[in-house]
């Protein structure tokens, strides 16, 4: 497994981790904290197929 | 009972046992509730019945008249179906009617409906002209370890589904339930493309070039988190 891998594996377990703490927000009425979770979540998948792209590994 | 045998005899029944599977589900879950109220009208329970009995006559309907007669006895279960709820409308009402069990009903009907009008299975309309030949071979294989990639994508999907069970405004209810499974499906798709690309040739690239790809989605990661700091800190 190379340094990439990881690292996207951890940007998706990130994605997740900010995803829950989105929703349980997004349950609790605080709409500005569940926006900030999901937006991190968001760019944490997105920045995992990134890294994990062939074309951008050595 | 074998699981091959199990499909072999559901394919032999063709039509009607797709409808009939799908149509009782539906039933059971939207029609049936109407008899258990506490003096529903006769012409409920009477209507109740009655759709059942047709559901399971499409079947001999089928096999006596062809598809006039699984269409005919099909019909009579969803107008005794709706004779039912337009008797015990009580039964329909939003306060009696929780909100998984409407979606599983509307889940229901609609493959009831995509059972009845396109069937997936079917009989062999003309087994001698088919050919048994060998299985066709794969062209690519899963490597070892590639599982483990969806399968973590699910469980954290599944682990989404946990949350917000308890949220009692109906309206937020639904978001939470709607963004848990929008975050679940990208979470699973996310982890499938990793595991793909990890059998893509991989060109040798230099650090810059590597950095213009992935460095804008960190740098966006990094100062979301430089935000999240700051409003923290902020209380």
């Amino acid at each position: 497994m190379q340094w990439s891998d990881a690292l996207a594996i951890a940007l998706v377990l990130s994605a997740g981790a900010a995803f829950l703490l989105g929703e349980r927000a997004l349950s609790a009425a605080e709409d500005m904290r569940a926006i900030y979770w999901l937006a991190v979540g968001v760019v944490s998948l997105n920045a995992a197929v990134q890294v994990a792209r062939p074309g951008a590994k050595a | 009972m074998p699981a091959s045998s199990l499909f072999d005899r559901l394919v032999a029944r063709g039509a009607p046992a797709q409808a009939a599977i799908a149509g009782g589900y539906a039933w059971a879950v939207t029609v049936a509730p109407t008899v258990w109220e506490r003096g529903a009208p006769v012409i409920a329970i009477l209507a109740d019945g009655v759709g059942l009995a047709a559901l399971l006559a499409s079947a001999v309907g089928d096999r006596l008249w062809g598809g006039r007669g699984r269409a005919a006895a099909l019909w009579v279960f969803v107008l005794a179906s709706a004779l039912a709820w337009l008797s015990a409308p009580a039964a329909l009402r939003p306060t009696r009617l929780d909100t998984t069990r409407g979606l599983a009903g509307m889940a229901g009907w609609a493959l009831f409906a995509l059972a009845s009008a396109g069937p997936a299975l079917g009989e062999r309309q003309e087994p001698g002209r088919v050919v048994d030949d060998a299985p066709l071979e794969a062209r690519n294989r899963f490597a070892r370890g590639d599982v483990a990639y969806p399968l973590v994508g699910g469980a954290v999907a599944l682990g989404l589904q946990a949350v917000g069970w308890g949220v009692t405004s109906p309206e937020r209810a639904l978001l939470v339930r709607l963004v848990a499974l929008a975050a679940g499906l990208a979470i699973v798709g996310t982890a499938a493309e990793i595991a793909l690309a990890r059998h893509a040739p991989r060109a040798p690239r230099s650090w810059k070039a590597r950095m213009r790809t992935v460095g804008g989605p960190l740098l966006l990661l990094a100062g979301l988190a430089l935000a999240g700091l700051l409003f923290a800190s902020r209380g």
